[in-house]
């Protein structure tokens, strides 16, 4: 259960940026290399393979080489553990707990500070 | 996966239909409790900005209503939850459910009946929010509204939560 909700805090993190989702979506077309991917970015190839490896590492995408060219793939079974219903209300309870800690917090620094 | 659930406290986990929240808030116990408690700081954290939360009504004993209304990008305020407290034990317990509404009445769209833990931390407080789902009805509806439709669809819904959380 541990290894299950860190790997979707991953992945969570992982859709929160706007390149990866755009990544992901191109990707769910179907398979294509880095460089197609990145063309549309107006990004330096290392930036960019950053968010590859970012994909990569939570298990949204798996990745392989095929001559000189990184070729990426959708790992279907990671949307599986995200897709699914209590995950979603997982996701919703995590983020309302997030912004209840935040509230706290800054409650609490307001008071102690004159 | 939470080492201080108590099942002789509460209900025995269900890992299809439950999930639990353990958080440790680095602020004491009756901090924690007022951001729950307090109708104005408890809008200020429910729903996800830009959205924006109205306690209609709070009334902390069993059986006292529990409404909230919900406005997205300032439209009018919608219902968004409408249950009841079955427990309150200021600081320590809040046990909150949408299948019955003010005065146990029996709701017409039950979900959710959830456990609130405050106890104390060595580095605060540790909140533990325990939630229990109806059934997989609640989750057919979901797949009825197009959920699962494609992965742009849950991308982007996924996407809008981590969004609205940060």
């Amino acid at each position: 259960m541990d290894h299950y909700s860190d790997q979707l805090n991953q992945i969570f993190q992982a859709l929160a940026d706007p390149t990866r989702r755009a990544v992901l979506r191109e990707l769910g077309r179907g398979v294509a290399s880095v460089g197609e991917l990145a063309k549309p970015f107006d990004m330096a190839l290392p930036s960019f393979m950053k968010h590859i490896h970012c994909l990569e590492e939570c298990g949204l995408i798996r990745t392989h080489k095929a001559g000189r060219i990184r070729i990426c793939v959708i790992e279907e079974q990671s949307f599986v553990a995200v897709e699914s219903w209590l995950a979603t209300q997982r996701a919703r309870w995590e983020a309302r707990t997030d912004r209840l800690e935040q509230f706290v917090m800054t409650t609490e620094q307001q008071e102690t500070t004159p | 996966m939470n080492q201080s659930f108590n099942p002789t406290l509460d209900p025995t986990l269900d890992p299809t239909l439950d999930l639990v929240i353990t958080r440790v808030i680095k602020a004491p116990r009756t901090a924690v409790w007022r951001a729950w408690s307090d109708p104005s700081s408890f809008a200020q954290w429910w729903v996800p900005a830009p959205a924006q939360c109205q306690v209609v009504a709070m009334e902390l004993s069993p059986g006292g209503a529990f409404i909230t209304q919900i406005s997205e990008n300032g439209s009018a305020f919608m219902p968004h939850l409408n249950g009841c407290f079955l427990a309150v034990e200021a600081t320590e317990r809040l046990v909150f459910t949408t299948c019955l509404v003010n005065g146990w009445r029996p709701a017409a769209e039950p979900f959710i009946t959830a456990i609130i833990r405050f106890a104390d931390h060595p580095l605060g407080t540790e909140y533990v929010a325990h939630v229990m789902h109806k059934s997989n009805a609640d989750r057919n509806t979901h797949e009825e509204l197009g959920f699962y439709a494609g992965w742009g669809t849950v991308i982007e819904q996924l996407a809008n939560l981590v969004e609205q959380s940060a």
